[in-house]
């Protein structure tokens, strides 16, 4: 709990009074049983497996609606960034995740242009994308590379 | 856009802006990428407009959180010297359809209406990054119906529809495609239920999820339900009288040949 606490957006866990208007709010909760944002609260601070709270937490649309609703500002929609994060760090990422990562520190985008994206955008008149260096180098020096397991 | 007075000046050198999978992996890491493309437009000295809700958010989030937290500020800026920049904070990130409520302004776009789209029954989905976390917007303060008030000042009716404050499930594409496409498939069954001649997104990944979609529900889920997608700026292009060609009709997965044929 104090982990998730102390990691960037997770500081919500310590206000959650357990109301479950957040669960009520969830739209994937609405399509499965899998996902219950209170519940996955309440995993944190009864010191479940991290494993089994990395895969619910990427489960999260980021829709942001049990934000709105909060009456605590627990933010349960904030807590999952913290959660996924403290996965990552031990290399805990979906594979898409993954992926889009690695494309943006390798060449500044999250996707990597197909031969027939490239001439979609010609046709449209638009110029070839070009791959941004900067951001390795930025990735490079906040840690971010690392963690997805890049130089 | 510049039809209607707005010049727009492409950034050079930006990355993909950090979308929420990006966000969720490392929060520095996310700031810093993001905060790369804020100094880009505080060099040119202009505001920001984004397309893409995803885009918007990150931008405006990274923006707002290095203004007000110094410690954090710092931090990024030290990473940020590698590439030779400084966040300052000197410039706003705003959304295409902040642009055209608050900049434009919905009695300019009705005076450029050429042909206006009276009797089109129109579905918006405004998409969520646009308008939640409501303490985000507090500034700007849109709500759901800035694509309706959009849609209606080009003579087109905003027809209402069950879940329509719901999530396209675009997110969880490639994460978990089952929930992502159920997701969906409720969301165009409800829009199939109120009769709409189209839906029309602010967002451009709400757009694929539902043009795209179609047709991996009708695949996979055999459902079928021939719902014509746009994008909001593709609407204005028609009330405007400005033709779109070839590439960017064949660009639709779902036809939109009903829409052409009923606005000619």
């Amino acid at each position: 709990m104090h982990v998730v606490a102390n990691t960037p957006r997770g500081e919500g866990v310590l206000s959650c009074i357990q109301c479950g208007r957040c669960a009520g709010s969830c739209p994937v909760g609405r399509l499965t049983v899998k996902y219950n944002p209170r519940r996955l609260v309440e995993m944190v601070n009864l010191g479940f497996k991290w494993e089994a709270l990395f895969e619910l937490s990427w489960l999260c649309l980021s829709c942001f609606t049990c934000i709105d609703r909060c009456p605590q500002g627990a933010d349960v929609g904030e807590v999952v960034f913290a959660l996924r994060s403290i996965g990552a760090r031990d290399g805990n990422i979906p594979k898409g995740a993954l992926t889009m990562a690695r494309n943006l520190v390798e060449t500044g985008h999250i996707v990597i242009p197909t031969a027939s994206m490239s001439k979609q955008r010609a046709s449209f008149g638009l110029p070839p994308r070009e791959s941004v260096p900067e951001v390795a180098k930025i990735a490079r020096k906040s840690g971010f590379s690392k963690i997805l397991g890049l130089k | 856009m510049p039809a209607l007075g707005v010049e727009l000046v492409d950034m050079d050198g930006t990355s993909c802006c950090g979308p929420f999978a990006i966000q969720s992996l490392d929060y520095t890491g996310w700031l810093a990428l993001a905060a790369r493309n804020l100094c880009i437009a505080e060099k040119m000295g202009l505001d920001i407009m984004a397309l893409c809700n995803d885009c918007y958010e990150s931008l405006m989030m990274v923006n707002q959180t290095l203004r007000t937290d110094k410690e954090t500020r710092d931090k990024v800026n030290e990473i940020l010297s590698v590439v030779n920049k400084k966040f300052k904070g000197t410039v706003n990130v705003k959304h295409t359809m902040d642009v055209l409520c608050d900049d434009v302004g919905l009695d300019k776009i009705r005076n450029k209406v050429a042909k206006p789209l009276n009797g089109l029954r129109v579905a918006t989905q405004v998409g969520c990054h646009l308008v939640r976390p409501k303490l985000l917007h507090t500034e700007i303060g849109k709500g759901f119906e800035v694509l309706d008030d959009l849609v209606q000042a080009l003579g087109a009716e905003p027809v209402q529809y069950d879940d329509k404050e719901i999530c396209c499930g675009g997110p969880l594409r490639d994460i978990d495609d089952h929930l992502s496409r159920n997701l969906s498939n409720r969301k165009l069954a409800a829009l199939k239920r109120a009769n709409v001649d189209c839906v029309v997104t602010a967002c451009p990944f709400c757009y694929i999820q539902f043009d795209v979609g179609q047709l991996e529900i009708k695949t996979l889920l055999k459902e079928e339900y021939d719902i014509p997608v746009l994008h909001f700026v593709e609407l204005l292009s028609f009330a405007m009288g400005i033709k779109l060609e070839g590439p960017q009709l064949r660009e639709h997965r779902v036809s939109i040949d009903s829409i052409v044929r009923k606005l000619a």
